[in-house]
């Protein structure tokens, strides 16, 4: 009786996973297996291991993972300042605050501040080294991705510090451990799960950008993601956009997979 | 100070912002391989003093010597000292070897040399075999002493213990008790072990220190402490014990509970308004008619090695009596106890007056 209660209470959920996880995989996979006629094929796998397409999954890897390791790079020691400030929880609602801001919205704030007659520039010009062509090169593509993905980094992480037992530093201190050493043999060590949690929520997500590829780096850096896109909504090419997408799915079950929690004594 | 003093508090005082002191002008001299224990209750200080010989926190005000040296400013992986911690703080990421052989990896030890000292640290613990355990899979006692062995393994001169045995159930509390006594007169080093409770603190230490609000109380050996406590707090704080208002007529005769009495105490004003002090065990049940003094039993608990007797006499005070004679509820009884069972305390004495004073009548 009581596990039938329990099972009712699973619908919504089981409903939620089918309609929206389950029943969209399935139609990625069956999509991939036609081609632009609408022919059974396997040409779209062919195509995908020739090397316009891997190139471009390598890009995408690629810039995947500069926006993952500056975010970790600046999102760690942020984590480590926010535990030690008083008003931690404000602090920390400030750095989450911009998740709640529509991303298009961000996009196009930047386009306006990395803009020839931007704020950005108008900056450059002042300190003497003038205007410069910010938007559509690497560097504002991966700025502002970092900018919208760093709370996703800096959250885990913080969230790893807080619950790291104090007197953990204490007794490596006691030990003889300078406060680097603490932080190599201790601190870091006990906190990667957070860092591995950070790594996956920003690598991922960033596999996939499309938007900011277009808006910001002007469609220079082309991604698995601008090609998915461009394949359903130009191309018209949803066989080749579905085989695209059932290998970013298999690249981001393998992440998942290599970054995932390893129970730990 | 002696050549044997390792650690010197003078006038210490610490405080954190705008509250209160945790510590109040604190002096005191730790001598080298002895076994001292910080007893007080929680919020007293103790840790306090614990974590600025540590060196986790700094002094306010006044000076911390450890062997001649001021150290004031030196920072914790400095100082020739380790600690086990309340919650072991072992890490968790580490097994038992490394957890070991953490502070020699530091020291940038060679491996055979590490192997070695983790080695004869685990037997010293008696974790022989353990090595390659990680943390979560030992027991509550076993993390106590892999927290021992990692300590005793740097060849520190101090052992600083915080409360390590009050995660422990009793049996296995007792049984450390008398391992980290055995331990600390194997190694010969100083042992300064803080804790709450009266009993692991009597039964383990060369001192004691009584610490209340900031201030040491009274120190002293553990039969020192316990037969003579300097005022109502360490009486009342060291075992169980009957404090009555009394006066002292004169020398070896006080007054209390309307009758005079013969003593040992001595050095007080004629007249003078005392606390008189006599522990439950002390009280002896007799026969109305040959007791010192009459009482009403008001309750009885049975404690197992004796019974809890709550008592009033006719001056309204309240005596408690261990016995292992039950008596009834309700009858009346006779108190016998001994001139040297009595115990006078001068009010707002303090230790330096009371040590003169019992100086003057030893001697």
């Amino acid at each position: 009786m009581q596990t039938r209660y329990k099972n009712i209470y699973l619908i919504p959920y089981v409903l939620w996973i089918v309609l929206f996880v389950i029943a969209p995989i399935l139609l990625i996979i069956y999509y991939s297996f036609f081609n632009i006629e609408g022919h059974l094929t396997f040409d779209n796998y062919i195509q995908f291991f020739t090397p316009v397409y891997l190139k471009m999954a390598a890009s995408s890897f690629w810039y995947a993972f500069l926006i993952m390791a500056i975010s970790l790079i600046i999102a760690y020691p942020t984590a480590l300042l926010l535990t030690r400030t008083k008003h931690k929880q404000l602090w920390l609602l400030l750095i989450i605050l911009p998740t709640w801001i529509n991303l298009l919205l961000k996009a196009y704030a930047f386009l306006g501040i990395f803009g020839t007659y931007g704020p950005a520039n108008t900056f450059l010009q002042f300190i003497g080294i003038g205007t410069k062509q910010l938007l559509f090169t690497d560097f504002s593509f991966l700025f502002v991705s970092v900018y919208i993905f760093i709370p996703f980094m800096i959250l885990p992480i913080f969230n790893a510090l807080e619950e790291l037992n104090p007197s953990l530093i204490d007794a490596s201190r006691d030990l003889g451990g300078s406060p680097w050493t603490t932080f190599r043999r201790v601190i870091f060590p006990l906190t990667l799960d957070g860092v591995k949690s950070g790594c996956q929520a920003v690598f991922i997500p960033a596999l996939s950008l499309f938007m900011i590829t277009r808006l910001i780096a002007g469609n220079r850096v082309i991604t698995l993601g601008t090609a998915i896109e461009e394949h359903f909504l130009v191309t018209q090419d949803w066989g080749m956009g579905a085989t695209i997408a059932v290998f970013l799915i298999i690249a981001m079950a393998i992440i998942m997979i290599l970054t995932g929690k390893r129970r730990r004594g | 100070m002696t050549e044997q003093t390792i650690i010197r508090f003078d006038q210490v005082t610490k405080q954190y912002d705008h509250d209160q002191a945790v510590l109040n002008n604190v002096s005191f001299e730790i001598e080298r391989g002895k076994f001292y224990t910080l007893l007080g209750p929680s919020g007293c200080g103790k840790t306090t003093i614990l974590r600025l010989i540590a060196g986790f926190t700094e002094p306010s005000q006044g000076k911390i010597y450890f062997n001649g040296q001021i150290i004031n400013t030196v920072p914790a992986n400095k100082r020739q000292v380790n600690t086990v911690f309340q919650d072991y703080a072992l890490f968790p990421h580490l097994n038992v070897f490394e957890n070991v052989a953490f502070g020699l990896r530091i020291k940038k030890m060679k491996q055979s040399q590490i192997t070695e000292k983790v080695k004869e640290a685990l037997r010293f613990v008696n974790l022989e075999g353990y090595d390659h355990r990680t943390i979560s899979e030992m027991s509550g006692g076993q993390k106590q002493r892999v927290a021992i062995a990692r300590a005793i393994v740097n060849e520190p001169e101090v052992i600083l213990l915080d409360e390590p045995l009050s995660a422990l159930d009793l049996k296995l509390r007792t049984e450390m008790q008398y391992e980290l006594r055995d331990l600390q007169k194997r190694l010969g080093i100083t042992f300064i072990f803080v804790t709450h409770d009266q009993e692991e603190a009597l039964a383990m230490s060369d001192e004691i220190f009584v610490i209340n609000k900031g201030s040491i109380q009274q120190s002293g050996s553990p039969i020192d402490i316990y037969d003579e406590p300097i005022n109502r707090f360490v009486a009342d704080f060291i075992g169980e014990s009957n404090i009555i208002p009394g006066t002292m007529r004169q020398d070896f005769l006080v007054n209390f509970a309307d009758k005079d009495f013969e003593c040992v105490d001595k050095g007080f004003d004629a007249n003078e308004a005392v606390e008189v002090v006599i522990r439950p065990e002390d009280l002896e049940i007799t026969e109305p008619s040959l007791g010192k003094l009459q009482v009403r039993v008001d309750s009885q608990l049975f404690r197992g090695v004796h019974f809890e007797i709550c008592c009033f006499d006719e001056a309204g005070n309240e005596w408690l009596v261990h016995s292992t004679k039950r008596a009834q509820v309700g009858e009346t009884i006779g108190l016998n106890f001994s001139p040297e069972a009595i115990h006078v305390m001068r009010f707002g004495e303090t230790e330096e007056e009371f040590d003169k004073r019992l100086e003057a009548y030893d001697g």
